[in-house]
């Protein structure tokens, strides 16, 4: 069995990067390893680069770009990387000198240039790359903790240094994408600086953090051969939330029990090469710094006193009358949305699935570029009304290249097309590539129901974000701006056409992030219709004293989605495998 | 000796493919401006996104955006004088303003081979 990990024995670098699918809680490793660390005396910095962060959730703490220090935790700060306040500040910073010096139009314009993909990754990256080159921040800590953003983002976020070092010195003419960030070339020792500190193993461990869950692996294992890929060699796995023991005659208890043995069994082999450690499945919520500290110490199990699941019990739709409902109002477009690691890319399945049933024809597809659609429909019978596809971020750069270089290179000799392709190569070209394919796939909304799992999000909100500031700037393009991107904003305002389905756990986190996406999408006039509640273990009998210890304390949550968020809400219970396939995803619909 | 100076709006790069759709017209003026410079004349370009000072300090410009706002752009100014707003030259009117031959706008700058830089 798997040594639990402890940060006071298992720490040797100064930078840590927790990374993993999205929701199988990194952020609460982040925070407990930080804790811990700096418990011991250490003077410690975390760092959330996730857009959607919820680093102040759990310490209860307004977080900003700049360090602060944890009042309740001694050697402890915090802060937060989010793209777009960066961004912000440097859009602020370009625009102000000229705010009363040019007129009104003129400032306007420079504002909607500057709120495009690019400014915000750039600023991001700035800042990011900042605590990774400058000497100072380690003379100043011991530790800086990295809690990224969910895999696919992360992943980008990670190759950014390789990727723009290369982009910066094969930059020939003056103007590009760079634009945005006048003098930047200035930067570029900082720039190969912060690669040279992710890939030296006594300065930056990664630390995969994995459910003990078939997907989660695998997904573990695409992340560290990708990160090694680009250079990060040090390694270490964390199985987080491993049941240690079961109940023999609880039926839920064994199942779950079963269920992460088996997919340990299959552990990736490449996986088995890295130091892995575990951490426990606890009944109580990893937020507040007792519940982290407990965690990661010698006894992280408390008492659980025998509470009966069964009092006033909450009545909630099913997957089923959520299905019914898009039929009767014949709803053409549906997102699933939700914290990673809620189940989005399943209920989006399972949703496809039910309104296949009902005689649909359906379209399924994620922008979610760490998702596994393929995964789940592995053994799929072909259905003649469903069809699946994803949009790839690679393949859609790919794609988009080829576009430009037929439209706009098609009068141009050999050299001009080298000089078109210099600029494809800017980073901010996945960003309206992706994009693109965005549009191209509501578009399919004329002829079928499409159903959108999307990325997780923070994503998500960039892309929607990037909708908006795409639909200002066409009105002054004088190129050739596709049908479907014209007409994408006002599809996805119209509650005629589009919905959104809120996905959430029953656990703080999830919830309150949801809630704040509710609110964001409400702001761009999106309002979204269903919540859906998935893997509740309120909706299992289970006696198991820490599994129904779990699902004593979903209630409240179950209660808030219930009464304070939601317009209509469908719970589906714990299930004993995990849905893949036509089949089986149909069994989701009826739970 | 002639000076050229063209006064872009805001953008992101100076091809137009970050934008949501290619313009072919900057394609155009960005091969016509690398000929140019080749040629050596005196030509430099100004994107509002990157140089905003340039949109004050030259008095013309600047007066032209005051009285009609930022559709006015871009700007193309000959010697000081504005020949062009609103729009990108034609290759034919670069090429009477500078006696230039049309057919000697169309060179494209060469690309560097890639450098593979070792860590």
């Amino acid at each position: 069995m798997y040594k639990t990990f402890k940060p006071k024995e298992n720490v040797h670098t100064p930078f840590l990067f927790f990374t993993g699918k999205g929701g199988v809680g990194k952020t609460s490793t982040a925070c407990a390893t930080a804790v811990a660390l700096a418990d011991q005396g250490g003077k410690v910095l975390l760092v959330s680069t996730d857009p959607a962060s919820n680093l102040q959730d759990v310490f209860n703490v307004e977080l900003t770009s700049e360090p602060v220090e944890i009042p309740s935790v001694k050697n402890l700060f915090a802060s937060n990387i989010d793209p777009e306040e960066a961004a912000r500040v440097y859009r602020e910073k370009t625009i102000d000198p000229y705010r009363n010096k040019l007129p009104d139009s003129v400032v306007n314009q420079m504002e909607e240039q500057l709120s495009g993909a690019c400014t915000v990754e750039i600023a991001a990256f700035d800042e990011f790359s900042h605590l990774l080159a400058d000497d100072n921040i380690l003379n100043q800590y011991d530790h800086v903790l990295f809690d990224t953003a969910p895999t696919g983002h992360t992943l980008r976020l990670l190759s950014l240094p390789t990727a723009w070092t290369g982009f910066l010195d094969e930059g020939t003419h003056g103007a590009s994408c760079l634009g945005p960030l006048s003098g930047l070339g200035d930067k570029r020792d900082m720039y190969r600086k912060a690669v040279q500190s992710l890939s030296d193993r006594e300065k930056t461990t990664l630390m995969l953090i994995a459910r003990p869950e078939e997907s989660s692996l695998i997904e573990a294992n695409r992340a560290s051969q990708e990160l090694r890929n680009i250079g990060v060699q040090n390694q270490m796995l964390v199985i987080n939330g491993l049941l240690q023991s079961h109940m023999q005659d609880d039926k839920v208890s064994i199942a779950f029990y079963e269920r992460q043995q088996y997919a340990l069994n299959k552990l990736p082999e490449e996986l088995k090469q890295l130091k892995t450690l575990s951490l426990p499945y606890v009944s109580y919520s990893l937020t507040g710094i007792d519940n982290l500290r407990k965690l990661v110490s010698n006894n992280p199990f408390v008492e659980t006193k025998e509470v009966s699941n069964n009092t006033e019990p909450i009545q909630l739709s099913k997957l089923n009358d959520l299905v019914d409902d898009f039929t009767s109002r014949n709803t053409r477009v549906i997102f699933t949305m939700g914290k990673g690691g809620v189940g989005k890319t399943s209920i989006a399945s399972a949703i496809a699935v039910g309104l296949t049933e009902k005689g649909q024809k359906v379209h399924l597809t994620t922008t979610d570029p760490a998702a596994h659609l393929d995964y789940i429909f592995k053994d799929n019978d072909k259905k003649e009304n469903l069809t699946i596809s994803s949009v790839n971020p690679e393949k859609e750069v790919e794609k988009y290249k080829q576009e430009v270089l037929e439209q706009a290179g098609k009068d141009q000799d050999e050299e001009g097309l080298a000089y078109l392709k210099e600029d494809l190569e800017s980073p901010c070209t996945e960003e309206i590539a992706v994009f693109r394919a965005f549009a191209e796939v509501v578009e399919k909304s004329e002829n079928e129901i499409v159903v959108i799992d999307t990325a997780p999000t923070g994503h998500t909100l960039l892309l929607l974000d990037s909708t908006e500031a795409y639909h200002k700037e066409m009105s002054r393009s004088t190129g050739d701006i596709p049908e479907s991107v014209k007409k994408l904003l006002p599809r996805l305002r119209n509650p005629e056409e589009t919905d959104v389905v809120i996905v959430t756990l029953a656990e703080a986190t999830p919830v309150i992030e949801a809630a704040r996406l509710q609110e964001d999408l409400k702001r761009a006039q999106i309002d979204p219709k269903w919540w859906v509640i998935n893997q509740s273990l309120y909706g299992t009998d289970t006696k198991d004293p820490v599994l129904n210890g779990r699902a004593v304390a979903e209630k409240q949550w179950i209660k808030k989605v219930k009464e304070e968020l939601s317009d209509r809400c469908a719970l589906i219970p714990w299930m004993k495998e995990e849905k893949i396939g036509y089949h089986n995803l149909k069994e989701m619909i009826n739970a | 000796m002639n000076k050229l100076k063209i006064f872009d709006p805001a953008m992101c790069c100076s091809t137009g493919v970050c934008g949501p759709g290619v313009d072919p017209d900057l394609t155009r003026i960005a091969s016509a401006v690398y000929s140019l410079e080749k040629r050596g004349v005196d030509v430099t370009r100004y994107n509002l996104a990157n140089d905003p000072s340039e949109f004050i300090e030259n008095e013309k410009v600047n007066h032209l955006l005051n009285e009609k706002g930022a559709d006015v752009l871009p700007v193309t100014i000959l010697n000081g004088e504005i020949v062009k707003e609103s729009s990108y030259p034609s290759n034919e009117e670069l090429s009477s303003w500078l006696q230039i031959d049309t057919s000697e706008l169309k060179d494209k700058p060469q690309t560097r081979v890639e450098i593979d830089i070792n860590l």
